[in-house]
């Protein structure tokens, strides 16, 4: 509950049309795409300017109130969940390119700006802006930076951390904080931005993002490869790594993925395949011949079933289209869609397949892995039943025996989706407890009253 | 979508399943979607938002109430969510089994019940009625009042609805119907016989479109049967979450229709082509499965039907113009027509097909949204407009009345030069007499 007289202060500073709290809205907006996860907040209120979040801020200050940052709610971990209600600051909109800086091959935009928007607009100057998570349609630049949201190009341009130059961000004293800047280099005391990027709202309220832009590449050429068997399909990953080939794009669909995507769009994927690699080289023409011919010929030693090349762009963007929709396209078959993030060296990718298939035979589960394979990165997805409370206990221990050999092989138990809720006993795993308490020391200097999104990331002193 | 055990708060009858609202994933593809998300910026008014209340009432977290019945009339049900929906959610569809929900759970004043009772089901269900009723609007133009009242300005002071609605109003002709004949020849070289399902709206207030519709399938060869006694579509019925005459009426057409000799059933209006398709869903518990899936087969829209069939392009005169396409929401995504009428205009000769941004998003008619909620309306209709200036074409083309009255007023309003043409129009235009 929120205190009438904080109310009316909000009232006051922002006025009533900014602010929203009727049932029906408050739940809607304390959820995002982490299955089985909903809270409820005591209040939503839409700032339109740096001010306004600072407003919100100093009285959450004041009363103590838990503040949580959101997007378009689209997180997969939780991020944006109000666990323990309070207000939801719902920043989708401030959602204005303010600049794109040509000189500097820079863009600077409020947090709601949409990510796909941003690419779109760059694009037109003929700039290129590379992070593509799978839900750029509608994901918002700050949620992509507080969660360092990463893509499909991530293998060659990056996730978003790498493109981010500065930040605006307003911290839980209601102080406002500007880090980074147009500079390229910039060593000037400690790296704040670097801090605050990937912090899932934990620390501070971004109101201004500056990010790097570069030219794009000349041209690409697109390639699916076919395999029998998904251990090939790794040790292919492997084999062009080794070789030197960074792709842009290297991504990884198994069996049961390929069947729901095909259900979905109907390209005509071939069902029968164990796996298929999505794999594109972009680049300088030279470049990109040169690549695409060593391609094919490791893809042939390892013994690819089929490689199959785009014949246009138009036909390369359906195949990266396909494979966007994979994780929706698997949620058709079940109710509930469990997805995890695992991430491990690409050296044992193969291993994790052959893990990921011992693992489902044992829980008896069914599952569809999909991910950016060049990255390491995965994505085993359970397909499931939240009411069939046996299956959901299987599909956790799932998760856990995975987690465990992924770590064990120095991997992550998150690539790109973030900790929030859902991965914190995960992360102590990972980090130990030297690890959580060096967080838990940052997170107090930033925000001594634990106001800002509290309950993410790791378990907090007070719980 | 009935359940024998009532679902949480909602009541027995005409509910959404469970499955249905658990389905969602919380994605938010749809969300970039949605005219009325994209209108608000409220989650509520998207259909992410519309779901999880749909499903917060299955689950008893939510009473039935007004903000409910709210979202459920708010939505366009333009279907553009389902197109985006990986995950296979129709929240356009539970939205109108919500609407069904409203007139149980939270029925409207007696007057207006009264009223919606006659239109609903006594007036629409009735094609003679319904032409009758079209007579003093006929002699309002021809009398010159229609031009007394527009001139006197009298409707500006009444609601903003009916002064839309009169300001709507096409130049009117006698109803289709009653003059077409029972069967009208093929021409050329016969390819085959087709029923002709003539919408209400396409009859009453564009019955010439719909007499260059039949001239053009008699033109590809084609016999043309019209049954009559056909009634509405029922989709009126949908829209207004009156699902129970919608199964009475559509009980009707499916006898009448199955009883015919024909290759196909034909429509040129996509509201009705997308309501005849479900009946599959709406007449499941009633009737034989295999019935149902063979008239469900024999539906098409005719731009559906011509692509499939193959146009013949002998003989047809050039039309020397450039052109831009509306996608109606119940042709492109209630049924997935989308390429087929682009052929079509393509094929004619002369014509220069100019692609417009956003072709798919709604007009802001969505049956009587755009008299219910005329201002939201016009900011949609406006992004609309907005893209079909861009193309700098000369002719509008679409293919669902509901759209057609929007944008032949829209552009009135707005004085932009494009006529609105119903793509049989564009093809009349193109076929000898």
């Amino acid at each position: 509950m929120i205190a009438q007289s904080a109310m009316q202060q909000l009232e006051q500073a922002l006025g009533k049309e900014k602010l929203v709290s009727a049932k029906e809205d408050l739940l809607v907006l304390g959820y995002d795409s982490t299955p089985g996860l909903h809270a409820t907040p005591d209040l939503v209120v839409y700032p339109t300017s740096t001010e306004d979040v600072v407003k919100v801020v100093e009285v959450a200050r004041d009363y103590r109130i838990p503040l949580t940052p959101r997007g378009s709610a689209t997180g997969l971990s939780g991020g944006s969940i109000p666990i323990n209600g309070g207000i939801v600051i719902c920043l989708n909109r401030m959602n204005r390119i303010l600049e794109i800086d040509e000189e500097n091959l820079t863009a600077t935009c409020e947090p709601g700006v949409v990510t796909l928007d941003l690419f779109n607009a760059v694009a037109e100057k003929g700039l290129f802006y590379p992070p593509d998570p799978g839900s750029q349609k509608i994901s918002t630049l700050a949620g992509n930076v507080m969660e360092d949201a990463g893509g499909l190009r991530g293998l060659k341009y990056g996730v978003t951390r790498d493109y981010v130059m500065a930040l605006t961000c307003v911290l839980a004293d209601g102080s406002v904080i500007a880090t980074g800047g147009k500079s390229v280099k910039d060593v000037a005391g400690y790296a704040f931005k670097d801090l605050l990027v990937g912090s899932e709202g934990t620390l501070g309220i971004i109101t201004e993002i500056t990010v790097k832009l570069i030219p794009p590449p000349q041209t690409k050429q697109t390639f699916l490869a076919y395999f029998d068997n998904i251990r090939t399909a790794g040790e292919a990953v492997s084999k062009i790594i080794a070789a030197k080939i960074i792709p842009s794009t290297m991504e990884i669909m198994d069996k049961a993925t390929i069947n729901c995507v095909e259900d979905y769009v109907g390209i005509g994927l071939p069902r029968q395949m164990a796996a298929l690699l999505l794999i594109e080289v972009d680049g300088h023409p030279a470049v990109v011949a040169e690549e695409a011919e060593a391609l094919k010929t490791i893809l042939q030693q390892v013994g690819a079933a089929q490689v199959q090349q785009a014949k246009d762009a138009q036909d390369a963007m359906k195949l990266a289209e396909a494979r966007r929709t994979a994780l929706s396209a698997l949620a058709r078959v079940s109710p509930t869609t469990l997805l995890e993030d695992a991430t491990v060296p690409r050296s044992k990718l193969a291993d994790t397949f052959t893990l990921i298939e011992q693992l489902t035979e044992k829980y008896q589960l069914t599952v569809g892995t999909f991910g950016h394979a060049g990255d390491g990165n995965l994505h085993p997805t359970v397909l499931c039943d939240e009411r069939n409370e046996d299956e959901m206990k299987r599909a956790h221990a799932f998760y856990d025996e995975l987690y465990e050999q992924v770590l064990a092989w120095g991997g992550t138990v998150s690539g790109e989706h973030g900790i929030g809720i859902a991965k914190k006993g995960y992360l102590a795993r990972q980090i130990g407890p030297g690890g959580v308490a060096v967080m838990r020391r940052i997170k107090s200097a930033f925000d001594p009253q634990g106001i800002m999104n509290p309950g993410k990331i790791f378990v907090s002193e007070q719980e | 979508m009935s359940n024998q055990q009532p679902l949480g708060n909602f009541t027995h009858q005409d509910a959404p399943a469970y499955e249905d609202v658990l389905q969602c994933m919380r994605c938010g593809f749809c969300l970039p979607t949605c005219p009325t998300f994209a209108l608000t910026g409220r989650e509520r008014s998207s259909p992410r938002g519309r779901v999880a209340l749909a499903r917060a009432v299955a689950e008893g977290k939510l009473d039935f109430n007004q903000a409910m019945k709210d979202e459920a009339f708010f939505c366009l049900d333009c279907r553009a969510c389902t197109t985006a929906c990986p995950s296979g959610v129709k929240a356009g569809e539970v939205m109108e089994v919500c609407r069904a929900q409203a007139h149980q759970q939270l029925p409207a004043p007696k007057w207006q019940g009264s009223l919606r009772n006659l239109v609903l089901k006594k007036m629409v269900p009735n094609p003679d009625l319904m032409e009758t009723s079209m007579l003093p609007a006929r002699l309002y133009q021809k009398l010159g009042i229609q031009w007394l009242v527009r001139n006197s300005k009298i409707l500006k002071l009444g609601p903003t609805w009916i002064d839309k609605a009169e300001g709507m109003l096409p130049q009117l002709h006698r109803p289709l119907r009653p003059q077409l004949p029972d069967l009208s020849p093929a021409k050329g070289e016969k390819r085959g016989t087709v029923a002709f399902f003539l919408g209400c709206v396409m009859t009453l207030l564009y019955p010439e479109v719909s007499r260059q519709t039949v001239k053009v399938l008699n033109h590809q060869g084609f016999d043309v049967i019209t049954p009559k006694e056909q009634k509405c579509c029922g989709a009126p019925h949908l829209t207004e979450g009156d699902r129970e005459t919608t199964r009475e009426i559509a009980a009707l057409n499916l006898d009448l229709f199955l009883d015919l000799e024909v290759d196909a059933i034909v429509t040129d209006c996509a509201g009705c082509g997308a309501a005849l398709k479900e009946y599959e869903e709406i007449l499941a518990e009633r009737e034989d499965h295999e019935r149902l899936h063979r008239f469900q087969q024999k539906i098409k829209d005719i731009s559906e039907f011509l692509c499939e069939q193959g146009i013949r392009t002998e003989g047809l005169k050039p039309v020397d113009k450039s052109v831009t396409y509306h996608e109606p929401c119940h042709l492109c995504h209630a049924q997935g027509i989308s390429k087929q009428p682009r052929e079509l205009i393509k094929a004619i000769p002369g014509v220069e097909f100019r692609e417009m941004k956003e072709a798919s998003w709604c007009c802001g008619s969505a049956a009587t949204f755009s008299l219910k909620f005329t201002q939201e309306s016009q900011q949609i209709l406006d992004r609309k407009l907005e893209n079909v200036k861009k193309t700098g074409a000369e002719i509008l083309v679409t293919g669902n009345p509901g759209c057609h009255l929007q944008l032949a007023w829209g552009l009135q309003q707005a004085q932009m030069p494009q006529p609105v043409l119903h793509i049989t129009e564009l093809l009349g235009l193109a076929t000898p007499d």
